[in-house]
């Protein structure tokens, strides 16, 4: 049924994914939001690793760079000027989670059938490419230029509107 | 290494890497343990004192003796400190540390990782050690230790954004994020074909940026002995606590190790006619110069305010090394393109 060789690669798949899957349900079922966070950054890292395993090192870096790193270190930043206690746990609704659960599984269990009957088509011979740091370079600056431009412009405005907000709350 | 590196994955390869690994971390404990030693001694001369000199012969075992005494020390938790943050943070805080050392390459053929993006890799995880001394400062529970952490964060992150836009000349001129590449790029013969010359804004740039993410004076605001109670690690003691100082001297060799290859040629000789001494030697040598300047440096220079610290990073660092990316594009399209 599971016709899979048991690399490194494979192993190193699973540990990733056991990271990520093991962040996801503690960033939902932790109680402090510090955790949360800590636990939405373990998922950050596990997916910068699945990058790594696509060979896409630059996205794996960028994406621990950004999100791990600044990200995660920006909303630590806000949340600690909150209370330290947990929040209050919700009254249980006992016919509200079990309804959640048969939907979870029932989406679950669609998704699984449906990936398991799907015959996928064979993939042609990946070629990561010698350098894609340069490849993502290149692109960006021909074909994809007037997007790259608009989104600098876009994220210079934000900055400035940003600062503008302060200095007006700053003056009063 | 390459041969190592190359080869398909098998347990006996494992085994191999995971022992090189090993002698690795017991070479950065051994250059931790005797940077310690060294910077005492060095500030102690400059202050006109002896610095240790009690533990073995010429206080050689001194820092022996000071981990040892962390190490058996009662490790204390606050009672209301966040019980598993608090023990997950000197972790957190080392492991990037340890990590980041993987992509520098000392000679041609000795390195641990060939990455085509050695440089943003470095960058990338540094950032996760501040996360760790922000939770290490919010964990304790503490308002001394948070305010530590807070200002350690504000350090870093102010300083981290130079540091990085101050490499990107570097990268520009040897086209490459490759830590191999880049000394490769730098072999010109001479010692002005190293990037620290062309590179001058960069490079002044880049060590200020430096000694302010390793905390260190004139920038060790998160830890000034004299103002503080004592910063983000207040709470912490015995081997947590030596964690914290671990990963701060890990740095110091990663930085120092960062900036030989960048900028100072790593093992390229500098003159021709030295290409006889091998390159290993080289690469020590300017190594153990970025070292012993750190600790010049500590000794010379007064702690500078919090607001003037800011101040300096984003005010005066930042648009110089903006400049900096913009003369260089500047340079490399009128002179080199053509």
């Amino acid at each position: 049924m599971f016709n899979i060789d048991f690399t490194g690669e494979f192993a190193a798949f699973f540990v990733f994914s056991a990271i990520m899957i093991c962040g996801a349900v503690l960033m939902i079922s932790l109680e402090k939001v510090v955790h949360m966070v800590i636990s939405m950054a373990a998922v950050f890292l596990g997916l910068a690793g699945m990058f790594v395993l696509l060979e896409a090192e630059f996205v794996a870096f960028v994406q621990v760079l950004i999100y791990a790193g600044a990200v995660s270190i920006l909303m630590i930043f806000g949340i600690m000027m909150t209370k330290h206690q947990a929040a209050e746990r919700e009254p249980a609704k006992p016919l509200h989670e079990t309804l959640a659960a048969v939907g979870a599984l029932s989406l679950f269990g669609v998704l699984f059938y449906a990936i398991r009957i799907t015959t996928f088509p064979e993939a042609g011979n990946f070629n990561p490419g010698e350098d894609n740091t340069m490849a993502i370079g290149e692109l960006l600056y021909t074909g994809y230029v007037i997007p790259f431009e608009l989104l600098s412009v876009l994220l210079t405005v934000a900055f400035i509107g940003a600062i503008v907000l302060a200095k007006k709350e700053a003056d009063e | 290494m390459q041969p190592w590196l190359n080869q398909a994955l098998t347990w006996s390869n494992a085994l191999v890497l995971f022992l090189w690994v090993v002698v690795f971390l017991f070479i950065v404990l051994g250059f931790v343990t005797y940077a310690i030693y060294f910077e005492r001694k060095v500030i102690g001369w400059m202050q006109l004192r002896i610095g240790p000199n009690r533990v073995g012969p010429l206080g050689l075992l001194q820092t022996v003796a000071d981990i040892f005494k962390l190490l058996i020390k009662e490790d204390t938790i606050p009672r209301k400190a966040d019980r598993v943050l608090f023990i997950i943070a000197p972790a957190l805080a080392y492991i990037p540390a340890f990590s980041v050392l993987a992509v520098i390459p000392y000679t041609q053929k000795l390195y641990f990782a060939d990455l085509n993006v050695g440089l943003l890799y470095y960058v990338a995880l540094s950032g996760i050690s501040t996360l760790a001394i922000v939770l290490g400062g919010w964990a304790s529970n503490n308002k001394y230790a948070l305010l530590g952490g807070m200002r350690s964060a504000a350090q870093m992150i102010s300083y981290e954004v130079p540091l990085v836009i101050s490499v990107v000349g570097v990268i520009l001129l040897s086209g490459s994020l490759n830590l191999r590449d880049i000394v490769a790029a730098q072999d010109g013969g001479w010692f002005w074909d190293w990037n620290f010359l062309p590179q001058i804004i960069g490079f002044v740039i880049f060590i200020i940026a430096a000694i302010s993410e390793l905390n260190r004076t004139p920038f060790d605001l998160p830890e000034a002995e004299s103002e503080l109670v004592a910063g983000y690690h207040v709470e912490y003691s015995g081997f947590r606590f030596a964690f914290f100082m671990l990963s701060e001297y890990v740095y110091v060799y990663a930085i120092a190790a960062l900036t030989t290859v960048l900028f100072l040629g790593g093992w390229h000789a500098p003159a021709p006619f030295l290409d006889f001494v091998p390159g290993i030697v080289w690469f020590l040598l300017k190594f153990a110069f970025i070292v012993f300047f750190l600790f010049w440096i500590r000794a010379t220079m007064p702690r500078i305010r919090v607001d003037q610290l800011m101040g300096l990073g984003w005010k005066v660092l930042l648009p110089i090394s903006l400049l900096n990316v913009f003369l260089t594009a500047l340079y490399l399209e009128l002179f080199i393109k053509n």
